[in-house]
């Protein structure tokens, strides 16, 4: 029992209670190694966050000096070359932080009681400097976690990122290359690419609208093929994981056997009883989605990372037997990577899209849908994405889930088919979203985004010249049923929601379909089919023209134009029912038979073409690109979600 | 240093010789009778005649002599017991160029996995050319696991010499001398010897070691780093699976010399193998992971993911090991990778993009390149979401109110947008393409009169641009090798060039390569062996036939790599695309009956016919279903896959009794029995024959030696097997009679019904046309 072991205790009560240490003498004075052994004890979080909470906003400022000296040594400390030192520092830090956070949300006050606002800017740059050593060099992965989760809690302080004040000295000093690196290495990457993900994307959004961030800008022209991999990768395993998650919950229910369970069982996956762990499972993701969009649409490399990185999203944990036993690489690990299928990002993302897409009944499944949505568009903008989605020799079989409808007789859970080109999976899920959300709280603003992927997707087909063998009559039955739901429901929706601009995008479609069908239709005969299907469903097209007509003579309708514009658009559809409608009834009259069939239709399309002539209108194939700005608020929304689910995710260490 | 070493040990063997002189005559004798008609002119003659007592110099004048090539080395290393007569030999073969002695690998390792004293002459020349070349180790190695009987189970007490040597040249143990005498440097252990090496090779080891004198910390310092490097090799998300952390040509020095144009070599003591040895290994393990898959389109589906993972790791000092100029491979084009037809293995092909380099080893490598056309159009996004002016009315650019804005717009991004585009509408020609875009434009600008378009020329312009005739198979899910092979090479290269970020380096290559795994690919390499041996024949003998034989690199006794017969697509798969007789075939790919480019393309597939036909009857090919026949854009016809030959035939139905297959198809393109061109093809035939015959022994001796402890196949009638093979040269019979056994073999072959039972068996069975 050395003099020294009794120093140790009594700090270490010290310390437990906190306060003493905060609020006695300097305990340093006579004791020339106390801060020495101080660092070695492991410091209780959970008392220190206890503490602090127990403070109030006065006594916190009382203590400022106290704080100061005490954080100023954990600044020292983390250098020290013994990291068990550095491994306590930091963790002190981060729970006087987090402490302090929770106490004063105003970032000028944070400051202050950090280091004081004097010292401020020498000590966080020469921390962050230290944070960079520790994480790219060779040491130990405590303490690269802890850096990590030390970063973390500065850049979560507050719930609006913009106004986070810390995270001016990380714009100042960069990590981008540190966490870069974390992510093109794999074991690294196996370790704390969740946490790097998460800071690019906190960071990047820092004060993205008002100024230039130099993390949005390095991150857009980021090109180091491994490390966009490795992006991809960490997003794609936490996706993958909810897809099989909802999975094995359907799995399940269809194991106890009843057809019944089915539906309860998707239900409860979202079900209002299970609030917690949806929200839960939702926005835990929420972060992975916002890391996705902040590199899908700022980065064009990741866009072709997303089409080809086959990550092996799945086998997280054979990947790192394979790295422990490297001798053994043969049979098994051959075996274990069969099991997890092949897949890609995109893959990936489109069977989850098509997942959240059969909830969106509350506000924050509606945006979650929202900001997948907005990933999809960017996609589809990309022309090197397009074209890869489009090759014919790029195949993939896409799971799509379904959701369990009345009016569909026998609900295919999934819908997986032969591996056919992306963009078939794309259209296929666009698809199933129109007939799946024809509902009374119409979510108008995913149907626009729904129909401008549709758009974006045949604009480029017609543009290249790619004739994609995809069944057209699935998408353009979709479109007109969905006319149809708006027309029925003119009376509780006219007035409140902007159908006319839905209804416009789907006649742009049809019309590109007939104008330049041409281009990218893949046979004569779906070309006659589209004219079948139009001739077939005449009385909705008249109704919408009907309809449009009446509201764009209603004076001071806020809607007018677009109802005018929505007549404009109708003027070929109009022109071929009417051509095609007497030549019909002339058959019927002819032939004596009534009603026709199919076949006898498409007869009468086929050998009535020449006099049909058709008004060229404008620009059909032109889209207003993707931009952020009209979504600021949304994103701001957005990332406090994130923020709120850090909180959550955060509490023990 | 190949003189010195021959030179250095001649005197002693030579003093050996002429001690055992009973030994040697008995051999001279035996062997001199049996002398072929190939060691020509009088010579020979001359030899008959001299006494038995001189005859034991008669070998060594025979192996002095200029016309002693590497073909008569084997023979008589394999005829020989004499220890001294086999050190002689293989000390000739120090002399010979290397790459004739590389075309007999397989002989020279079967003998001396099966042979032991056979194993004591060869292992200096086998230990020598591993030191100093790369390509050589990995060879040999592969070709030991290959040959070597029985597995090589890590159980067994006694390794074997050819395990012993395996694991010499596997765990790099021998690098070049350089290396070694480096260490002895090191070591202070700098021995009299060196005196005697050769002066080049002291004065470059010098400057190795003044260089590591200089810069020892750097030395030191790298050594983590390279740790790491090998840590990830083989790792394929690492990103470095193909790197084996040596450092020298980043560092500083490899830098100097790159700028100066010095070469670089290696030094650094990373393991030289691993990376080429890593790159086969993880295509292999990708053909194991494809087998197990079920369906076609899965398969095809897990072999483009595979290929974008291996991607990733490249560029790097990797190589295609079939025979191409010195090259690193830069890219695997995901897309163009092709699942073959197979019904239960996985072979499938890949396309490998490569830059020529003059050195593998020492040429620096060219760093990471990611798709250029991005990057241009990220920094535009990142703008986009400040660079709009507040006061711009926000829906400026919507689609219905588009103004010549947006098309300006667009025009920025257009550049990239046609140049990828251009890819998929190479063949469609543009012209009309954007005219009604352009009118819509117009139409826009000029908002007052409307434009009309006919629903009707809509119909017919999508009629016509679908109706297109393109000499291209259509894409079949179930068959994506066709429509693959079937495109012309250089419409394939330049479709990858344009699309690869390498593709604008003048020595960028576009290579093809077949990976095999699951298939014993011996017997096949000593049939392209044989094929290769009567090319030469039939060239030094101007006998116009034609063959192709192709490349294969045996890796282990059931993977291998084997080079595509490019422009080509099998009988099975003219059937199937065309549905007519191979006559209108040619018709339509060549042009009409009497025109030149047919009676070119006829003439190319007599030659072939004939040519593959004599081979199928000497070395028995077997398994002749169409699928296994090949037609390329000349009008040859390429047989592939010789898995049954010999004494084996696929589960010995007995069909295929013919002696090779000739079908009414065939004699229809030839213009019919009776025609010019069939009575050219006969001719060919005994031509090729008599020739054949003439070099019987070189042929029969490349099969024989295979034999020696085989458990191929198709030796399993034993020793009979060769002597069957002999008898088919037929070497009592006269021209007169040689041209009669033609005659009766094309005749029977011709009505053979068995050929006809065999296309019906195979079209049944698996469906091949």
């Amino acid at each position: 029992m050395g003099p020294n072991s009794a120093i140790k205790r009594t700090t270490k009560t010290e310390f437990d209670a906190n306060s003493s240490t905060l609020e006695g003498e300097d305990p340093s004075v006579g004791n020339a190694n106390f801060w020495d052994e101080f660092f070695l004890l492991k410091p209780k979080l959970n008392n220190i966050e206890l503490e602090m909470s127990k403070l109030s906003v006065e006594q916190l400022m009382a203590l400022q000096p106290r704080l100061n000296l005490l954080l100023c040594r954990c600044h020292d400390t983390m250098s020290d070359d013994k990291s068990i030192r550095a491994v306590n520092a930091a963790q002190t830090f981060c729970g006087i932080l987090k402490g302090i956070y929770a106490k004063t949300p105003l970032s000028e006050q944070v400051l202050h009681f950090v280091f004081g606002l004097e010292t401020s800017d020498a000590k966080f740059q020469s921390m962050i400097e230290q944070i960079n050593i520790h994480l790219n060099g060779e040491f130990p992965q405590t303490l690269k976690s802890v850096c990590l989760k030390l970063l973390l809690v500065m850049a979560t302080g507050t719930d609006n990122v913009s106004s986070n004040k810390l995270l001016e000295y990380l714009m100042v000093h960069s990590i981008h290359e540190t966490l870069i690196n974390i992510l093109s290495n794999v074991s690294l990457r196996k370790l704390f690419g969740h946490e790097a993900v998460m800071l690019l994307t906190l960071l990047v959004n820092y004060r993205k609208f008002e100024s230039i961030n130099p993390y949005m800008v390095k991150l857009s022209i980021l090109d180091d093929e491994l490390a966009l991999h490795g992006f991809g990768q960490v997003v794609g395993v936490s996706l993958a994981e909810f897809n099989n998650r909802f999975a094995a919950e359907i799995q399940e229910a269809h194991s106890r056997g009843i057809i019944s369970a089915l539906t309860s069982a998707v239900g409860s996956f979202f079900s209002p009883e299970e609030v917690d762990s949806k929200s839960a499972s939702i926005r835990a993701n929420i972060g992975m989605l916002l890391a996705l969009y902040e590199a899908a649409h700022l980065n064009r490399n990741f866009v072709a990372t997303i089409t080809q990185a086959q990550a092996d999203l799945v086998n997280k944990k054979s990947a790192e037997d394979s790295m422990t036993e490297e001798t053994k690489d043969t049979e098994d690990q051959i075996m274990s990577d069969l099991s997890s299928g092949s897949s890609n990002l995109l893959v990936t993302f489109l069977e989850y899209c098509s997942i959240l897409m059969q909830e969106t009944k509350s506000e924050a499944s509606c945006n979650t849908v929202k900001l997948c949505f907005i990933i999809l568009s960017c996609i589809c903008e990309d022309q090197y994405a397009n074209s890869l989605m489009h090759d014919a020799n790029f195949v993939f079989s896409v799971t799509l889930h379904r959701m369990p409808m009345r009016h569909r007789k026998v609900p295919p859970q999934k819908l997986s088919t032969s591996p056919r080109p992306l963009a078939c999976a794309f259209l296929d899920l666009m698809v199933e979203f129109l007939v799946s959300h024809m509902m009374k709280k119409l979510p108008l603003e995913l149907h626009h985004l729904c129909l401008g992927i549709i758009h974006r997707l045949l604009a480029y087909q017609k543009r290249s010249r790619v004739r994609l063998s995809f069944p057209w009559s699935d998408l353009w039955s979709s479109l007109i049923a969905l006319l149809k739901y708006l027309l029925a429901n003119e009376a509780n929706m006219a007035k409140r929601l902007n159908i006319f601009s839905v209804c416009l995008q789907v006649i742009n479609v049809f019309n590109l379909f007939i104008t330049y069908g041409d281009t990218f239709l893949s046979d004569p005969a779906s070309y006659d089919c589209l004219y079948y299907e139009i001739i077939r469903m005449h009385d909705v097209f008249e109704g919408l023209y009907s309809m449009a007509l009446r509201y764009s003579s209603i004076e001071n309708n806020e809607f007018k134009d677009y109802a005018l514009k929505l007549t404009h658009a109708l003027v070929n559809i109009r022109a071929i029912i009417n051509h095609f409608s007497p030549k019909i009834e002339q058959y019927m009259a002819a032939n004596g038979v009534s009603p026709l069939t199919e076949e006898q239709v498409l007869e009468v399309v086929r050998l009535n073409y020449q006099s049909l002539t058709l008004k060229l209108q404008e620009s059909l194939d032109q889209y207003e690109r993707y931009s952020e700005k009209p979504h600021q608020s949304f994103f701001t929304q957005m990332v406090s979600f994130l923020y709120w689910k850090l909180q959550m995710f955060f509490p023990p260490f | 240093m190949a003189s010195r070493a021959s030179n250095g040990v001649t005197a002693p063997i030579m003093s050996g010789y002429v001690s055992e002189k009973g030994g040697i005559r008995s051999l001279s004798k035996h062997t001199i009778l049996e002398e072929p008609a190939n060691t020509q002119s009088g010579q020979g003659d001359a030899q008959q005649e001299v006494p038995p007592q001189k005859k034991e110099s008669l070998l060594l004048r025979l192996f002095e002599c200029k016309l002693f090539n590497m073909s008569l080395a084997i023979h008589y290393l394999f005829k020989s017991k004499e220890p001294g007569v086999l050190m002689y030999i293989v000390n000739k073969m120090f002399d010979f160029d290397s790459s004739d002695v590389d075309f007999y690998m397989p002989q020279i390792i079967n003998m001396y996995v099966q042979i032991p004293e056979m194993a004591e002459a060869l292992h200096p020349y086998l230990v020598h050319r591993s030191r100093s070349s790369v390509e050589f180790s990995l060879k040999t190695a592969w070709f030991l696991d290959a040959y070597s009987p029985g597995s090589m189970s890590p159980g067994s007490k006694r390794k074997t010499h050819a395990t012993k040597l395996r694991n010499l040249i596997l765990t790099d143990q021998l690098r070049p001398k350089v290396q070694c005498h480096f260490k002895q440097l090191r070591s202070h252990a700098i021995k009299s010897e060196d005196s005697t090496k050769k002066k080049h090779q002291r004065s470059r080891s010098d400057i190795v070691h003044s260089n590591m004198m200089v810069v020892p910390e750097s030395a030191t310092e790298t050594w983590p780093v390279k740790e790491n490097g090998t840590r990830n090799l083989g790792d394929l998300s690492s990103g470095r699976a193909f790197d084996n952390g040596c450092t020298c040509f980043t560092s500083n020095q490899g830098i100097y010399n790159n700028l100066k144009g010095y070469e670089t070599s290696c030094t650094c003591g990373a393991p030289r193998l691993s990376p080429e040895l890593e790159f086969v290994k993880c295509l292999i393990a990708i053909g194991k992971r494809l087998s197990a898959m079920k369906s076609k389109e899965a398969k095809t589906e897990r072999l483009v993911g595979e290929l974008s993972n291996l991607n990733l790791n490249l560029p790097a000092r990797v190589w295609v090991p079939l025979n191409f100029s010195q090259h690193h491979v830069v890219r695997v084009p995901p897309q163009a990778g092709v699942v073959l037809n197979s019904k239960d293995k996985a072979p499938y092909l890949i396309y490998v993009e490569a830059l020529e380099v003059e050195n593998i080893h020492t040429s620096p490598l060219y760093p990471k390149l990611s798709c250029t056309l991005r990057h241009v159009r990220s920094e535009e996004n990142l703008g986009d979401s400040r660079s709009v002016p507040e006061s711009m009315p926000p829906s400026y650019n919507s689609f219905t109110t588009v103004g010549n804005l947006d098309i300006e717009n667009a025009d920025c991004w257009s550049q990239d947008d046609d140049e990828i585009s251009l890819a998929y509408t190479r063949r469609a020609p543009i012209t009309e393409r954007d005219t009604l875009s352009q009118l819509s434009i117009d139409s826009v600008t000029s908002t007052e009169s409307p434009v009309y378009i006919a629903a009707a020329d809509i119909r017919k312009r999508l009629f016509d641009n679908t109706h297109i005739q393109t000499s291209s198979f259509r894409r079949d899910p179930e068959d994506p090798s066709a429509a693959a092979l079937k495109e012309p090479w250089e419409e394939k290269v330049a479709r990858v060039r344009e699309s690869s970020p390498y593709g604008h380096l003048s020595n960028w290559h576009l290579l093809a390569l077949i990976v095999k795994c699951g298939d014993d690919l011996r017997q096949e390499l000593m049939a392209q062996q044989v094929l290769t041996n009567l090319q030469h024949i039939w060239e030094t003998e101007h006998v116009p036939l034609f063959v192709r034989p192709y490349q294969i690199i045996v890796l282990s006794k059931d993977s291998g790599f084997i080079e595509p017969i490019l422009h080509t697509v099998s009988l099975h798969q003219v059937k199937k695309h065309s549905q007519t007789t191979l006559l209108e075939y040619f018709y339509s790919e060549f042009g009409p009956p009497a025109s030149e480019e047919f009676l070119a393309a006829q003439k190319n597939f007599v030659q072939s016919c004939a040519a593959y036909c004599l081979i199928c009857y000497l070395i028995q090919v077997k398994d002749r279903h169409n699928g296994n026949i090949l037609l390329d854009n000349q009008g040859h016809l390429i047989h592939i896959d010789f898995g049954f030959i010999l004494s084996a035939s696929p589960k010995n139905l007995g069909f295929e009794s013919s002696p090779f297959k000739l079908t009414q198809e065939f004699v229809e393109v030839m213009g019919g029995l009776g025609s010019d061109m069939f009575e050219y093809f006969k001719i060919l035939m005994l031509q090729g024959l008599v020739a054949a015959r003439k070099h019987s022994d070189s042929i029969l001796s490349l099969v024989e030696i295979m034999r020696c402890g085989s458990q191929l196949p198709c030796f399993k009638s034993g020793a009979a097997t060769i002597q069957a093979m002999r008898n088919r040269f037929h070497m009592s019979l006269t021209e007169e009679q040689l041209q009669l056994l033609i005659d009766n073999m094309v005749e029977s072959s011709f009505h053979s019904l068995s050929t006809r039972l065999y296309d019906g068996f195979q079209y049944l069975t698996n469906g091949i046309l």
